[in-house]
């Protein structure tokens, strides 16, 4: 009986992600050439290693044909309704680092806080003759963060799948949700973010499908716990 | 499937809208996503059922009958005042409940006759919950955001808070916390010199320059986003709130109306002594309630179970005046629900402003007796 963990397939996440897995005595090889997707454990036989795009990771959680998986938290709350029900949070493992965050345009000088926002949202129709839009990849943090928790409904969101942070100079939207790791980007576009703006601080985790058929059994608590 | 019950219901409702005059009003089921998404908000895009056709325009499934019946009116370019009803399914995701559910409803458009048409959309809204709910006992709950604003008009409240407050109308928590920041604001600051003196000098103009070169320098163009112009108005409405307290009688003046709630036929009296004890002029206001109430009593309507909420209302910024429910006495839940949205129309692309007022029976909840 095997046991399958997906890892990030490219970039810093991967090596990262190798790195914490060998510090946890797990030392993943890639089986035949160093391009493979399929790895496997030295220590460990019944582990398998499956190498796949951060977010392909976290839509194969909900299904339950990887047992578990490593990528940000941000894409796994994004990407999966209800996410509580489906996968459980191991460990959080130190990298990957990225906030997700509120930013308007600099010079914005009348907008600091959500309620700022929420006040700007209120009159936009009446005075732009639409109304304010977001540009953002994140649909669900977006509209969990605006309409449950800080009650803004008249907002539309743009998606944006790439240099969301162009937008608002560009004209495409007035402000965005995106993530960040240092700030210079927004700060390079004259963005600001808002004081209470923060949605989420995500970094990359090990994360459990509870639909795995192995939930709950010992190889899946070797791995679980493997970061404690 | 339609239960037997259900096509009961559905029967007697739609002989009863005809028997109040109106237009039926048939509507596609697949409509055009737009208008509803353009008008409720993004929150509405998780409820509603979305495709898409195939030159990737985004369709939905009707989650309800006001708007393609007030776009109807519109492309028809009807100048005289209409009375449309309607019934059949709407699609919407809620909270509990089924996804697909029968509705109807009357839409009243283009009536000048303000007082007349509320009473009559409540009387008739009355009328059908009476013949065909299995609910035992009703009540009708009533709210007017035109006093409202009224009471705070006469606070002398800076025009800023009082579209605050008139937005927050209607949610009780967003209403709690404006009226504690209203009741101690906060500070601006600004560490820009330039902006910091140009605030203080509340000088519009050169705060407008200020941020158009510096949006200039930025590589933002001024079409972009909100102008120079509105950003400074704000900041400077922003500097004038800070600078205004909400004293503490007018604050308890403002509760003690908020918390209001008597029967209809004494509402006119309660609302009297309060402007008395108060000391402000809801004259104004007070004239198209008392007319209402009238226009309902000569229609003969038993206002025994109609209340008057002051702090009953919608926060959508559409409504104008008249909101009321008709709720269950025993559960609580609401069988039909209307009011008035003078706004909609010229958000839906009317040329004229044209008056609007309607409801919707939910007519699942109909059948379950309570």
């Amino acid at each position: 009986m095997t046991i399958t963990v997906a890892l990030p397939s490219k970039g810093r996440m991967k090596a990262d992600t190798l790195e914490a897995f060998k510090s946890a005595g797990m030392t993943v090889e890639a089986v035949g050439n160093d391009r493979s997707y399929h790895g496997r454990v030295l220590e460990h036989d019944d582990i398998e290693i499956a190498f796949m795009s951060a977010s392909e990771i976290a839509k194969e959680l909900t299904k339950g044909s990887i047992d578990f998986g490593v990528t940000g938290e941000d894409l796994v709350r994004e990407t999966i309704a209800n996410v509580d029900s489906h996968v459980e949070f191991h460990a959080r493992l130190g990298f990957g680092n990225a906030d997700v965050i509120v930013a308007v345009p600099e010079f914005w000088h009348d907008v600091t806080t959500m309620s700022d926002l929420a006040d700007v949202a209120m009159g936009f129709r009446a005075r732009h003759g639409r109304q304010l839009s977001i540009a953002t990849k994140y649909w669900q943090l977006t509209q969990q963060f605006f309409s449950s928790r800080h009650g803004i409904q008249l907002y539309r969101i743009v998606e944006s799948l790439g240099a969301t942070e162009g937008a608002p100079a560009a004209g495409t939207a007035d402000i965005i949700v995106d993530i960040t790791t240092t700030g210079s980007t927004l700060k390079a576009n004259h963005l600001r973010i808002l004081s209470d703006g923060l949605i989420l601080r995500s970094e990359a985790c090990l994360v459990g499908a509870k639909a795995s058929t192995h939930y709950g059994s010992d190889l899946y608590k070797k791995v679980a716990t493997a970061f404690k | 499937m339609v239960s037997k019950d259900m096509k009961n219901i559905l029967d007697r409702v739609e002989q009863d809208l005809k028997s109040c005059g109106v237009t039926m009003m048939d509507c596609d089921i697949i409509q055009p996503a737009e208008p509803f998404l353009k008008m409720a908000g993004e929150d509405l895009r998780r409820r509603i059922f979305l495709t898409q056709n195939v030159a990737g325009e985004a369709l939905c499934l009707r989650p309800e009958f006001t708007i393609p019946v007030c776009m109807a009116h519109i492309s028809a370019g009807e100048q005289a005042p209409q009375s449309y009803g309607y019934i059949g399914q709407v699609f919407r995701q809620r909270d509990v409940g089924m996804t697909e559910f029968y509705q109807a409803g009357i839409e009243n458009l283009g009536d000048p006759e303000i007082a007349q048409a509320d009473a009559r959309m409540i009387s008739n809204a009355a009328m059908l919950v009476n013949n065909s709910s299995q609910a035992d006992d009703v009540q009708i709950i009533l709210g007017d955001q035109a006093v409202f604003a009224d009471v705070l008009s006469a606070l002398g409240l800076p025009t800023g808070w009082q579209d605050r407050l008139i937005h927050a109308f209607g949610d009780e928590q967003a209403l709690a916390t404006m009226l504690k920041t209203l009741s101690a604001p906060e500070a601006q600051s600004y560490s820009d010199e330039t902006i910091k003196e140009l605030v203080e000098a509340d000088d519009h103009e050169g705060l407008s320059e200020h941020l158009s070169d510096v949006m200039a320098k930025t590589g933002y163009s001024t079409k972009a986003s909100r102008s120079p112009d509105d950003i400074a108005r704000r900041m400077l409405e922003k500097q004038r709130l800070s600078n205004t307290k909400l004293g503490e009688q007018d604050l308890t003046k403002l509760k003690t109306f908020l918390d209001i709630k008597v029967p209809l036929n004494a509402a006119i009296d309660t609302l009297t002594k309060f402007a008395e004890s108060s000391e402000i002029d809801l004259s104004h206001s007070l004239e198209t309630f008392a007319a209402r109430i009238s226009a309902l009593e000569q229609m003969g309507f038993d206002m025994s179970s109609t209340y008057y909420e002051t702090a009953f209302g919608r926060p959508l910024d559409y409504y104008t005046g008249l909101v009321f429910e008709i709720r269950s006495a025993q559960s609580g839940q609401v069988q039909a629900a209307g009011g008035r949205y003078d706004r909609l129309m010229a958000l839906l692309g009317a040329a004229t402003s044209i008056p609007a007022v309607g409801f919707s029976l939910w007519l699942d909840r109909f059948e379950v007796k309570s």
